[in-house]
């Protein structure tokens, strides 16, 4: 129990030449990698040439960074439309590292990395780390998932990059990490903000508190209240802090936000952000809300232009207190589509429909999905229509049935789904504009 | 052998009396009525005097319906006939999946109705013991 109050707060920052570098030199540094990167996605990628053609941009019309407006969107339908390599700047051969997290439907989002793209990953969540006032002298115990997913890793080439101790726990065994924690002392750990909250919780309970020396929780991949890092923080007396990130850009370590809690901090020397209204495509102007577009400025393996994250934020330019002046986004405020983070995995409704379908006519593919907050973990509730075919009078085979839904969609999504059986013609159908997606979490 | 009309319903306020209100509405006498719930659905077991007009109708509404055949057995209002029929299904080695009971106003009878995985010999050792059967005509 170390947490540190504003009063006593030292700042550190990794490295203040760019994270406090002033807009124009900012502006500067953007515009030259800018053309950098899209020199070489039209050299090296026949996708992104055949749209800057269709819309008769060519490299050279990219002079600045104000010049980005002129170049075309790229969308997860277009990673999809390209899986997986398709948009492979680089040769396989210098390929170091593939992560993945779930796309629209059945098929993975994957993300390819060069040595360096790891390297500026790693770079990245070392600066966040240093947000949350954490050294080299730290221990991070890091309870994220490890494999395709990007937290466990993300955080792990972080603690590398400060020269931090990493403790590679992956998720699960609440006790088995609690334990770990304790013997190993850490002083940090990192993961989803829901599971922060039962760890902290089985913490206070077993009266192991005061004997943990944690200060810092680096928390993200779902969204989260300012009452629930109000609670984190209070129970384990420790700051915590936002950490975002989307794979297909990075991972974690995208933006993350200070001691003063105004904003997440982008790294806007390596990924630049556009907040634009979402139907005219037009610059949202600072504290206006807008859908999240970003533009890898230095990635080799996979560049991405103007991405659409579908994620709605707004933006500040202004510096922060902490003395940084890497754009602020604020904590997200929606999503454009109907994607849904649930703890920590995503969801789309289009995976539940391609699921049900995928069970050869046993279910119609009428369903509404449902996501509560219970206990502060997330629960996905899915109704799906019992019609005639597979109506059984006895309570065991609808049992059986709702048992075999789940199985078919915890495979599908990744996470366990609760199935409820209803009424035929309960649910809304898909003629315009059907809701399919009740999301109760008061986020 | 009794039809026996099963509908899908969702455990919540109301679902039940929707089922009866069709019933209701289209003339058909319910003659006895047993129900089997889980925490979110239930399955509403229904004996009427017309299962097909029941059937039509319900399904006419959208309800989820099922007939099944379902075997009723006269009783005499005495002590211990159950436990003698079950004796009788027992020994014949007869699983007997569910089972409920009614009156036949007119006879004052009580019937057990109730759902088996081998109905022809469930018969069988029933009218063997002289147990009546009940029929639907007589619904």
């Amino acid at each position: 129990m170390a947490g540190v109050s504003l009063e006593n707060w030292v700042e550190r920052i990794r490295d203040p030449k760019i994270e406090c570098m002033s807009r124009d030199e900012m502006a500067d540094l953007q515009s030259k990698r800018l053309v950098e990167v899209v020199n070489r996605v039209y050299k090296n990628v026949e996708f992104y040439r055949k749209k800057m053609q269709q819309r008769g941009v060519e490299p050279g019309d990219i002079k600045s960074i104000e010049d980005i407006e002129k170049l075309p969107f790229t969308t997860k339908e277009d990673l999809k439309n390209n899986y997986p390599f398709g948009l492979l700047a680089i040769p396989m051969k210098d390929v170091v590292r593939v992560q993945g997290t779930s796309g629209t439907t059945g098929k993975l989002t994957i993300a390819p990395y060069s040595q360096k793209d790891v390297d500026v990953w790693g770079e990245c969540v070392a600066r966040g780390l240093t947000m949350a006032g954490l050294t080299d002298e730290d221990i991070i115990h890091v309870c994220y998932g490890y494999g395709l997913f990007t937290g466990g890793l993300g955080l792990d080439f972080g603690a590398k990059a400060l020269g931090a101790t990493a403790i590679p726990m992956s998720a699960g065994n609440t006790k088995r990490q609690m334990m770990c924690m304790e013997d190993l002392g850490a002083t940090a750990f990192a993961c989803t903000p829901s599971y922060a909250l039962y760890l902290a919780e089985s913490i206070q309970e077993a009266g192991k508190v005061d004997s943990m020396k944690l200060k810092a929780g680096i928390h993200g991949a779902e969204p989260w209240t300012e009452e629930m890092r109000r609670k984190i923080e209070s129970i384990l007396h420790i700051n915590c802090f936002d950490i975002y990130g989307l794979c297909e850009i990075t991972g974690p370590g995208v933006a993350q936000d200070c001691i003063h809690k105004a904003g997440l901090h982008v790294h806007a020397d390596y990924f630049y952000p556009e907040v634009l209204n979402p139907a005219t495509h037009e610059k949202c102007a600072d504290g206006e809300t807008g859908e999240l577009v970003f533009t890898t400025l230095a990635k080799e393996a996979m560049p991405l232009i103007r991405y659409r994250t579908k994620d709605l934020t707004s933006i500040d330019h202004s510096t922060c207190e902490c003395g940084r002046t890497l754009p602020r986004i604020s904590k997200f405020k929606g999503r454009t589509d109907d994607m849904k983070v649930i703890r920590g995995v995503n969801v789309f409704p289009t995976q539940v429909e391609t699921a049900l379908l995928s069970m050869g006519g046993v279910v119609a593919p009428h369903y509404l999905m449902i996501v509560d907050r219970e206990d502060n973990m997330d629960v996905l509730t899915v109704m799906v229509e019992v019609d005639e075919s597979v109506f059984s009078d006895e309570i065991r085979k609808l049992d059986a049935l709702r048992n075999k839904i789940a199985a078919v969609l915890k495979t599908a999504l990744g996470v366990s789904v609760r199935v409820k059986l209803v009424e035929p013609k309960t649910i809304q159908r898909s003629e315009g504009k059907a809701v399919r997606v009740i999301d109760n979490r008061k986020l | 052998m009794i039809r026996q009309i099963s509908v899908f319903v969702e455990n919540q306020p109301g679902s039940m009396l929707k089922v009866t209100s069709v019933l209701s509405d289209a003339g058909v006498n319910i003659r006895a009525i047993s129900t089997f719930d889980t925490p979110e659905f239930g399955i509403m077991r229904l004996v009427v005097d017309d299962p097909v007009q029941a059937k039509n109708s319900l399904t006419e509404k959208g309800f989820v319906t099922r007939v099944s055949e379902v075997i009723g057995a006269e009783l005499k209002d005495e002590q211990g006939n159950l436990n003698q029929m079950l004796k009788i299904l027992a020994e014949g080695r007869i699983n007997v999946n569910y089972i409920y009971s009614f009156v036949i106003r007119k006879g004052k009878a009580p019937v057990m109705v109730f759902h088996t995985d081998d109905f022809g010999k469930a018969e069988e050792v029933l009218r063997a013991a002289d147990v009546k059967l009940v029929e639907e005509e007589e619904l």
